[in-house]
């Protein structure tokens, strides 16, 4: 199968001081020590570990809103590590969709807004905007919430808003952050089916980041991360990738 | 780039509270501008009608040489045919009428007391028609043909310092054309009250006719142009010029503004105070604008950073601070010339008074004139200034790391 995400023996070191980094007294805390990791397109693939185990780090390095401070990591067969900004950004415009723990959704924009925002942003025709709108909220079973803002709709709602928000532009890659951290049980679980959905319907690859043992249980890869470094790396059949 | 302009206008209103302070703010910049610039208006403007109906006129004729006169003998500069140049100039559009005049210098005494004057004789009836204001402050204007001895006014300052009033008799000195000094005796009817003490120390008016014997002369030395409006002076000087050139002696024109000195004096006091109020308030607005666009700015770090997240580029996150800043200001600039109108409008039916300007001695009513001008400048001081203070937090905002800006709590 195609690959999708490469990650080269990536590490990332965020600096305690001002010191540079060749500073004999330069101190650091390492997030994540040399992280390999091979994803196919089109794979559901969670990444488990306590708090503090490098999941966000992982994700945002993953997602090109981060730089590794070693390794190199290929998306959709692009190296990141040699974009310039306006090239990295162009490619998370692009290629990746984005859910996060908070929702983050656009406070001033009804549902449909926040979820027309990436359109808006890769210059789409309004009338394919609006008809990609409908499409996404439907998938999402929000089309009835479209013109409610975040502050009208529940936490699951929001959350749903926020993948509808991250599929709409049909990215190559779906990055969610912890996104039932914020949700009851109930919501987690309709959250994780919904987007187990949305990989089988249209075959969009999810990583989604999670400390929840229960959520797993419909994930069909688990890479778990403890101290920064990918402990084990499991199939639903039990197998090992690692 | 409408959702975008619609993404602005709705973070304009996410903190009301601020945001009415902000537009407070604007909107009290622009409305003290326009108060203070329409005060300003309003005198200037009063100033300016003021100096040409005091006689001054809209425009001027003189002899080319008038200006290089020797100001003891000023007639030898002075105009030939002044009827002749008065009727080939009075079939003008725009003019109303022409007052002949001759402004010249000599002696007063009172038999024990001798003072220098600066004297001005005149037409009473053409300066009647023109609408020339004397303001008389006892006694009555001059007869345009008196039956007994000749009539004069003098200054307020002038009558005090030769210890005269209406009905005394004063002896005016002054050089003919040939040199000599010739004399005429007076009867004071009227005390001037100029409002201007300085001008009324040394004020003497009689008739044309009586000046023309004193001075032993038939010329004027100036022919004074009253037109149907000011705004009409430099159509009528164009007009009037080309008819001048075809006279045999050779005439300069004056437009009104060339001879207020005091008015251009004054006008451009209030044009360095106006431009100074303007730089405090463009200053005041982009300081506490920065302030407000900053906090502005951190309250929404996640949001920004989630903007990036999703690719939108960063040149796109200043112009969403800028336009929201420049929104903010066309919004306060609107409330600003609303309430500077209407808070003018109030002030000019209160009949309120303020003191004498400089050089006067009538207080002033206080009032404030509508100037086009200057509420489009107050409008757009305002706007550039907040958009140039929206550029610092712009400029921060769309520089955010993006992984620190997602976990900004």
């Amino acid at each position: 199968m195609e690959e999708i995400v490469n990650v080269e023996a990536v590490s990332r070191r965020f600096p305690l001081d001002d010191r540079p980094a060749s500073h004999p007294a330069h101190s650091f805390v390492s997030a994540l020590s040399h992280t390999s990791l091979r994803i196919a397109a089109g794979e559901f693939l969670a990444i488990a570990g306590p708090s503090g185990s490098g999941k966000t780090t992982l994700l945002n390095l993953i997602g090109c809103i981060d730089q590794p401070t070693s390794g190199r990591i290929l998306v959709d067969g692009v190296d990141t590590s040699k974009l310039k900004p306006a090239e990295m950004s162009k490619l998370r415009r692009e290629k990746i969709g984005f859910v996060f723990q908070t929702f983050n959704l656009i406070p001033v924009f009804t549902a449909a807004e926040n979820v027309e925002y990436p359109l808006l942003v890769q210059g789409v025709g309004s009338r394919e905007r609006r008809q990609r709108v409908d499409e996404a909220l439907g998938s999402v079973g929000l089309s009835a919430r479209a013109n409610q803002r975040p502050d009208l709709l529940s936490g699951g709602e929001r959350q749903r808003v926020a993948v509808a928000r991250a599929i709409v532009h049909r990215p190559a890659l779906v990055l969610a952050d912890e996104p039932t951290a914020n949700l009851d049980t109930h919501n987690a679980t309709q959250l994780i089916d919904l987007m187990h959905g949305l990989n089988q319907r249209l075959g969009l690859t999810f990583i989604f980041s999670t400390h929840d043992a229960r959520l797993l249980e419909h994930t069909e890869r688990i890479v778990r991360l403890t101290d920064g470094e990918v402990i084990s790396d499991t199939t639903a059949q039990g197998g090992s990738r690692g | 780039m409408a959702k975008f302009l619609l993404l602005a206008f709705r973070n304009i209103f996410r903190n009301r509270r601020r945001t009415l302070m902000t537009l407070m703010m604007v909107g009290g910049g622009v409305a003290g501008l326009l108060l203070s610039g329409g005060y300003f208006a309003f005198m200037t403007h009063g100033l300016r009608e003021d100096t040409i109906n005091s006689g001054l006129g809209h425009l001027q004729i003189f002899t080319a040489d008038h200006f290089q006169r020797d100001e003891t003998r000023v007639l030898d500069t002075g105009i030939d045919n002044w009827r002749q140049v008065a009727a080939s100039v009075n079939a003008g559009s725009h003019v109303r009428g022409i007052a002949p005049r001759i402004d010249f210098y000599g002696m007063v005494s009172n038999g024990t007391k001798a003072a220098g004057f600066k004297g001005s004789a005149v037409d009473p009836e053409a300066e009647k028609s023109l609408g020339f204001i004397t303001r008389i402050e006892s006694g009555r204007d001059l007869d345009p043909k008196p039956s007994g001895e000749v009539e004069a006014l003098i200054g307020k300052g002038l009558a005090k310092s030769m210890n005269v009033g209406v009905g005394d008799g004063l002896t005016v000195l002054a050089m003919t054309s040939d040199g000599a000094l010739n004399g005429v005796d007076v009867e004071i009817v009227g005390i001037i009250n100029s409002g201007a003490p300085e001008r009324d120390a040394r004020y003497l008016r009689i008739t044309l006719p009586a000046a023309q014997r004193l001075l032993q002369s038939d010329r004027v030395t100036n022919l004074v142009v009253g037109l149907d409006s000011t705004e009409n002076t430099d159509q009528a000087y164009t007009e009037m010029m080309p008819r001048l050139n075809m006279l045999s002696q050779r005439m300069e024109l004056k437009k009104w503004i060339d001879l207020a000195t005091y008015y251009k004096q004054v006008n451009s006091m209030f044009n360095g105070i106006f431009l100074f109020m303007g730089i405090i308030v463009f200053f005041m607005v982009l300081m506490s604008s920065v302030n407000t666009l900053l906090m502005s700015m951190f309250e929404r770090t996640r949001e920004i950073g989630t903007m990036l997240a999703m690719g939108t580029p960063r040149s796109w996150i200043i112009a969403l601070f800028v336009v929201e800043a420049t929104l903010l200001g066309v919004m306060g600039a609107v409330i600003g010339l609303i309430a500077g109108n209407l808070l003018g409008a109030l002030l000019n039916v209160s009949g309120l008074h303020m003191p004498p300007p400089p050089g006067y001695s009538v207080p002033m009513p206080f009032k404030v004139l509508r100037v086009p001008f200057q509420m489009i400048v107050s409008s757009l001081l305002v706007i550039v200034s907040m958009a140039l203070a929206s550029i610092f937090p712009a400029v921060r905002a769309s520089r955010l790391r993006i992984a620190e800006a997602l976990s900004h709590v």
